[in-house]
């Protein structure tokens, strides 16, 4: 056997241990009701803000700390808590993706990304970064 | 109904679509004349001079499109859907150039150009070449003017054009605005993303796009040896170029990695996002097929694999294109593009180079030289050439998690991204990065087997002593024994060293050669920057409110935002920071924020002061930038995370807001946002007349003493009344503090008495909530930049000496 083969061999095993990996690694989408019967399993939610209900983000107290009710694709509504400060024109957001687990009835977030509108309604959504805060 | 629309300039349109329409056209006789003229290989025959003056006609009309499209966003004709939508009346002239390429018709511009130019490069120096490797230049031209035509071709979109009037566009034809005839009167643009109205963001997208550009010269050469059957002698020419590519791709990506350092909030110049990983990528590939190159150049081995990898890089460059533009990166990345329902055309672009590439080598592969005797494992170019694999490895493990998306759409399923995607990312590229420095280090000493093994392994052993001692100090300084630390620490300072002696003991500082040593200097120290910056950085903002935020569970401990109230001093690592108020400037509105150290005598002393900026964009939202402190060993980040913006209007915030309510005795005192009340007496004896009371009303007042911040008094009597066994308080004000107080209850057996107190919103203390990030050692990183720069570029100028 040449040395090349080995080092082919290498290569390919490799490869598939990092394919194996990023399977591992990935989270799922999924909505709140998998979430909440799989309690402290990480998952990505995909939903949109309940913009009658109250955003409570009050820094004098804690700074690190914004809650908001976030409606799932399926219609379901739970009230999110997340670490960190509440993200630039949070209320315009049209779409929010939040990346975390469930805690008790609530779902505690450690990453938002938001989707938001431009002025004109035309389905062409313009991006902002979601604070994303290191867990 | 036909309107007779008002001030449109319709001829420039015209004109840029008619330019468009030529360049599509030419790309395709230029390739059609290039192709022939290879395929009868004469020297020099009309065929070829048809694809020369096509391919000129092409050039002239790509710039007939940039001037055209430049005209109307410059004039701001909003009538064209591209000025509107990505320029507006207030923006500023330097950041004119930002809107051409926040498009994807305009970026797709800023490709097309860069190929013109090298194009019409090879055309003069590239000799024999020409019509072969112009061939590809053309045949790709013709995909990228294609994306520019936005015609319907069975009912299909080709291309997305960037003269299409605003009324005519689908999107927004339905607007009322544009069923009035005068609308262009009032009509101003939406102006550019907030984000890109940086500077950063004038320089990097050129410099990524000559990058992207430049990794088509070795692509065409490589398809050209193969169809001309000249397998080895298209690498002479093609290796300048791809040592140029590796220089300005890189740049490119370095220059994103900044721009993301001073002007994004990520806290760091490198985020793994999906748009940095598919430009990442095929740089890795392409500095891999750089090193092979060289291999086969110095051995005539590996041939194959060069032809691979430069096929491979060329096609990531592809894919990056269709990942970041096709919309399919939508939910993960934050910079994507929209989709313009180009999808499609690009998968076929895509498609069609892979393709291409993949049979001319399946077909060739037979006749290609092989290597004949087995590699010498003490050969500097066994190890070369492991290196060009591990490259290709870790561009594979990076472009398999970024693909995720693109795999949920072929499998159907319903996988996200990594939760915690840096650490998903640096589990796989530290190891990778570890072993490719320890090659790059190692490979200095295996070329020179000639010398005998002991001076060699003398020479090593120094290297390798130094750099412990380097390692050791470096860990001992920040305190740190994670093993992944130790191992890429040391082997990135071994590949510094290795490279400095090899430069200095076989090069003997001949600056010609020096070319290669310097740039792996360079990435050394990339790596090392990167490494303790990252690693060693330091948030200093941390949360010191009392409220315990562990009853939210045990992972809600992230405390990196500081509220900092107005004038208010805090403790932030070993500095104390004092804000000390907004300015608006502009759409900008600046924070300052002091940051001061203790003497020696205990004195606080101004060191220096930072302005991070909150950018306003009624539109698009408002975009939060940093400001960052250089120094020569460390960064001093720090970042408005939340911030009050919306002034409160006069009505509101003259409204008085119950702050608290307290049970007081005399003597006692209370707080207020601005002064401190003391209860000084409670007094049976008032002037009923004066507050209208009768006579048979029972009445105490609650006598309070307010000194304010200037020590200034003042005094206020509040009246607790009983009138026909109704308790109705009258309040006392302090218009001067904006404070009232009430004075609602008496009780009788503590002899205790309740004051509410009442204050102006106005009082409300202004603040700001902020984080701080130290990251030592960030300008190991851009020195290491700007070495690897200035290295590649003494190796291009050598190689082209050597040519001539």
């Amino acid at each position: 056997m040449k040395k090349i083969h080995i080092v082919v061999i290498v290569v390919i095993a490799v490869a598939i241990a990092a394919i194996m990996s990023t399977v591992a690694d990935s989270s799922t989408y999924a909505s709140f009701t998998v979430a909440q019967n799989n309690a402290g399993e990480e998952y990505h939610v995909v939903g949109k803000l309940n913009k009658e209900k109250e955003m409570i983000y009050n820094p004098e107290v804690n700074a690190n700390l914004f809650s908001f009710y976030l409606e799932d694709n399926e219609g379901k509504e739970l009230k999110v808590n997340y670490k960190g400060t509440k993200p630039q024109d949070f209320e315009r957001s049209e779409q929010i993706v939040i990346c975390g687990k469930i805690v008790g009835n609530e779902f505690e977030a450690n990453k938002i990304l938001m989707k938001c509108p431009s002025k004109y309604n035309t389905g062409q959504a313009g991006e902002l970064p979601g604070n994303t805060a290191k867990p | 109904m036909n309107i007779q629309y008002v001030g449109e300039h319709l001829l420039i349109g015209n004109i840029g679509n008619l330019f468009i329409v030529i360049s599509f056209v030419a790309a395709i006789l230029s390739a059609m004349g290039y192709y022939f003229s290879a395929q009868n290989k004469l020297p020099s025959d009309s065929w070829q001079n048809i694809g020369r003056i096509a391919f000129r006609i092409h050039s002239l009309s790509v710039l007939g499109i940039i001037g055209t499209l430049f005209i109307i966003i410059f004039n701001h004709y909003f009538e064209y859907q591209y000025a509107w939508q990505h320029s507006s009346k207030a923006l500023p002239v330097r950041y004119i150039l930002s809107c051409f390429w926040e498009g994807q018709e305009g970026s797709f511009l800023l490709w097309t150009f860069w190929h013109i130019v090298l194009g019409n490069i090879l055309i003069r120096y590239s000799g024999e070449w020409e019509s072969s490797v112009m061939t590809v230049v053309s045949v790709v031209q013709i995909f990228l003017s294609s994306m520019l035509l936005g015609i319907y071709i069975f009912g299909y979109k080709l291309g997305s054009n960037p003269f299409l009037l605003l009324r005519e566009h689908l999107d927004y034809a339905n607007l009322p605005f544009v069923k009035i005839s005068n609308y262009l009167e009032t009509l101003d643009g939406r102006g550019l993303n907030p984000l890109l109205q940086n500077y950063w963001m004038t320089i990097h997208p050129p410099t990524l796009f000559l990058g992207f550009a430049s990794t088509l010269v070795p692509f065409a050469y490589a398809i050209a040896g193969l169809w001309q059957k000249k397998y080895t002698e298209w690498l002479k020419p093609a290796l300048p170029w791809t040592f140029f590519g590796v220089m300005i791709l890189g740049t490119g990506i370095l220059m994103g990695g900044a721009w993301a350092y001073e002007a994004l909030s990520f806290g760091g110049f490198w985020a793994w996002d999906p748009v940095e990983n598919a430009s990442l990528v095929p740089w890795l590939t392409f500095v891999g097929g750089a090193h092979v190159m060289v291999i086969y150049k110095n051995k005539g081995q590996s041939l194959v694999t060069t032809f691979f990898l430069i096929f491979l890089t060329f096609i990531f460059i592809l894919y990056s294109t269709f990942l970041t533009r096709s919309g399919i990166l939508g939910d993960t990345s934050v910079h994507a593009f929209t989709d313009l329902g180009m999808s499609g055309q690009l998968l076929v672009y895509l498609l069609f180079f892979v393709f291409v590439s993949a049979f001319l080598l399946v077909k060739h592969y037979k006749h290609l030289p092989k290597e004949k005797d087995e590699d010498n494992i003490t050969s500097r170019e066994f190890w070369m050439f492991i290196g060009a694999l591990v490259l290709l490895i870790s561009a594979f493990q990076i472009i398999f998690t970024t693909s995720i998306p693109v795999i949920n759409k072929v499998f159907g399923s319903n996988l996200a991204p990594p939760l915690n995607p840096i650490q998903h990312y640096n589990s796989w590229q530290v190891p990778f990065a570890i072993i490719i420095s320890c090659l790059i280090a190692i490979g200095q000493y295996f070329n020179y087997k000639a010398t005998d093994t002991k001076k060699f392994l003398s020479r090593l052993l120094i290297s390798i002593l130094v750099s412990i001692v380097i390692s050791v100090i470096i860990m001992l300084s920040f305190n740190t024994f994670n093993g992944y630390f130790i191992a890429l620490c040391f082997t990135s300072v071994f590949a510094i060293l290795a490279n400095l002696n090899y430069l200095f003991r076989i090069l003997k500082g001949n600056i010609k050669k020096a070319g290669p040593s310097i740039a792996h200097i360079g990435f050394g120290m990339i790596l090392l920057g990167s490494l303790i910056s990252t690693s060693q950085s330091e948030t200093i903002s941390i949360n010191t409110s009392s409220v315990d935020v562990s009853k939210l569970g045990k992972d809600f401990s992230n405390n990196d935002n500081l509220l900092l109230s107005l004038n208010d001093t805090l403790k932030m690592g070993k500095y104390f920071v004092t804000y000390k108020g907004k300015k608006k400037e502009g759409i900008n509105v600046y924070y300052a924020i002091d940051y001061l150290e203790k003497d020696v005598n205990g004195k606080y002393k101004l060191s220096f002061t930072l302005n991070p900026l909150v950018q306003t964009n009624p539109r698009m939202g408002n975009i939060a930038e940093p400001d960052t402190r250089h120094f020569l060993q460390k960064d001093i980040y720090t970042h408005v995370t939340y911030a009050e913006l919306e002034e409160e209007n006069e009505e509101s915030s003259n409204e008085f807001v119950e702050k608290n309510t307290q049970s007081l005795q005399i003597g006692d005192s209370l707080f207020a946002t601005n002064s401190i009340v003391v209860l000084e007496s409670l007094l049976k004896d008032v002037d009923r007349k004066k507050y209208n009371l009768n006579d048979s009303d029972i009445v105490v007042a609650a006598h309070l003493r307010i000194t304010d911040i200037n020590n200034k008094t003042y005094f206020a009597d509040p009246l607790y009344v009983i009138d026909d066994n109704y308790v109705s308080p009258l309040d006392a004000k302090v218009e001067a503090l904006g404070l009232k107080f009430s004075f609602t209850k008496i009780d009788i057996q503590t002899g205790k008495v309740e004051i509410k107190l009442f204050e102006k919103k106005s009082n409300k203390k202004e603040f700001i909530v902020m984080k701080a990030i130290i990251f030592p050692g960030i300008n190991i990183l851009w020195l290491g930049c700007f070495l690897m720069i200035i290295g590649s570029i003494v190796a291009i100028v050598n190689r082209l000496r050597a040519r001539n």
